[in-house]
């Protein structure tokens, strides 16, 4: 930097105690760790709020006409419970319901790097039709006007209107993997037709949507009683 | 930065000139060329820029006055480690409330708010002004410098999202028919954006230099 020390012209450089230094430095971390307590105290209850909010629209907006929401949690042992804290970074499965109390879909999150950055997703699996049937992007930064298309394509959004995701018989895996295949191939009913210029961003739809799956469906199959109970 | 300071009490008119010198004639983005790496990435719409723009200048006009604050008493050998202490303790104190206040602001900005801690902006002011001036001086030079980034990110943001997305603030301009100028959204269209924002500044100043007394062209 600049100042380079310049010593004086009698007396040799004057460098201060290292207690001094370490006490002033001591002072001023614990004034600017008191504040940031303040701030995070402050904030705490707003920034669960808010977060809750936007999960709930969100799920709101995937499940049409839902009247209830559930939040479980996914125990690392693959059982569930309800969750209490949103802001905890565990595997969740948002259920809702209708008014009269019916299981109406259940809603995943997931991600996958896309060609950009980190692609954030939900998408709503029926328990019953054993199918993704709707899918949401939530944040992306994928290039405009190409493969930002996966949030709007028509034709690429139709793909998860009822997307097959079965388990097998012994409801450990999937029975065929969710794959991504070229524009205007898709054959099977558990493809992804990509979207042509927007290749590296179907295939993260694909990948993130049989990485989520291949964990999450085996979980709702064992614990389905429940979630459909509501407890 | 090569300007004086002095270190009596400040006179009000010499306030107002700290003040104004940030906002204008010294203004970080445009004339001193500092901050570059938000200025680029986060002016893509107006909405980011006037976060960004608030967010850093509340670091910079808290930062100043703390480090103001304590300028008598720390040492010369820590003084680099306690401004960036103070500058973070702002940042996350910025970050915090950002998440509290808008959730899609704060996704927007994502990584940028951190970074705001090595905006050299920040500990530019810290380490030229305010380790050399009184509390009430080192805010309204925070506030300039903080109001002139402001202005300089709505600028680039401004121009960014009319023309690449035919909008402002988000309300569209042009209505439907308009085909947006994507690129202005990406990063190239950032660097053409400053591009032209400098060289209308700098041929302004230019101008202006040539009308006042020749002599001082050559200073």
């Amino acid at each position: 930097m600049s100042h380079a020390a310049q010593p004086p012209k009698t007396a040799p450089v004057q460098i201060p105690a290292s207690a001094m230094m370490i006490r002033v430095m001591g002072v001023v971390s614990l004034v600017c760790g008191l504040l940031i307590v303040i701030t995070y105290q402050g904030t705490l209850q707003p920034i669960r709020r808010n977060q809750e909010t936007i999960l709930r629209e969100s799920v709101a907006q995937l499940l049409p006409g839902v009247q209830k929401q559930i939040i479980y949690q996914v125990q690392p042992d693959g059982s569930v419970r309800i969750l209490d804290d949103v802001q905890a970074s565990v595997p969740k499965l948002f259920a809702g319901y209708n008014s009269s109390g019916a299981l109406l879909g259940i809603v995943i999150e997931t991600s996958e790097r896309g060609y950009a950055d980190v692609i954030k997703a939900m998408y709503v699996y029926s328990p019953e039709k054993q199918a993704i049937v709707d899918f949401k992007v939530i944040e992306l930064k994928e290039t405009p006007g190409l493969g930002d298309k996966i949030t709007s394509d028509r034709d690429f959004l139709a793909n998860f209107r009822n997307l097959e995701a079965k388990l097998d018989a012994a409801r450990e895996k999937l029975l065929h993997a969710i794959v991504t295949v070229k524009h205007g191939t898709k054959k099977n009913p558990w493809e992804v037709d990509a979207i042509s210029g927007a290749t590296i961003s179907s295939r993260a739809v694909g990948r993130m949507l049989d990485k989520s799956a291949r964990q999450a469906l085996p979980v709702i199959a064992r614990n389905l009683g429940r979630i459909q109970r509501g407890e | 930065m090569h300007h004086a300071h002095g270190l009596v009490e400040p006179s009000p008119s010499e306030s107002m000139e700290s003040f104004l010198n940030g906002l204008w004639k010294q203004n970080p983005v445009f004339v001193q060329v500092l901050g570059m790496c938000p200025t680029l990435a986060i002016t893509n719409s107006v909405r980011n820029a006037l976060a960004m723009g608030l967010a850093t200048l509340f670091v910079l006009v808290c930062s100043n006055a703390l480090v103001a604050l304590v300028r008598k008493l720390v040492p010369r050998q820590v003084r680099i480690a306690t401004y960036i202490l103070i500058i973070a303790t702002f940042v996350t104190i910025v970050d915090y409330m950002i998440k509290a206040i808008s959730v899609p602001v704060y996704k927007a900005l994502g990584a940028f708010i951190a970074l705001i801690v090595v905006n050299c902006i920040i500990l530019g002011r810290a380490e030229a002004f305010a380790s050399k001036n009184p509390v009430g001086k080192s805010i309204l030079d925070g506030l300039g410098m903080g109001i002139g980034f402001f202005f300089a990110l709505l600028c680039l943001g401004g121009v960014r999202e009319i023309l690449g997305a035919g909008a402002f603030l988000g309300y569209p301009l042009f209505g439907p028919n308009y085909q947006p100028w994507v690129l202005f959204l990406l990063p190239p269209g950032g660097f053409f954006t400053l591009a032209a924002w400098l060289l209308v500044f700098t041929s302004w100043q230019a101008r202006k230099k040539r009308r006042q007394a020749p002599a001082e062209v050559q200073s």
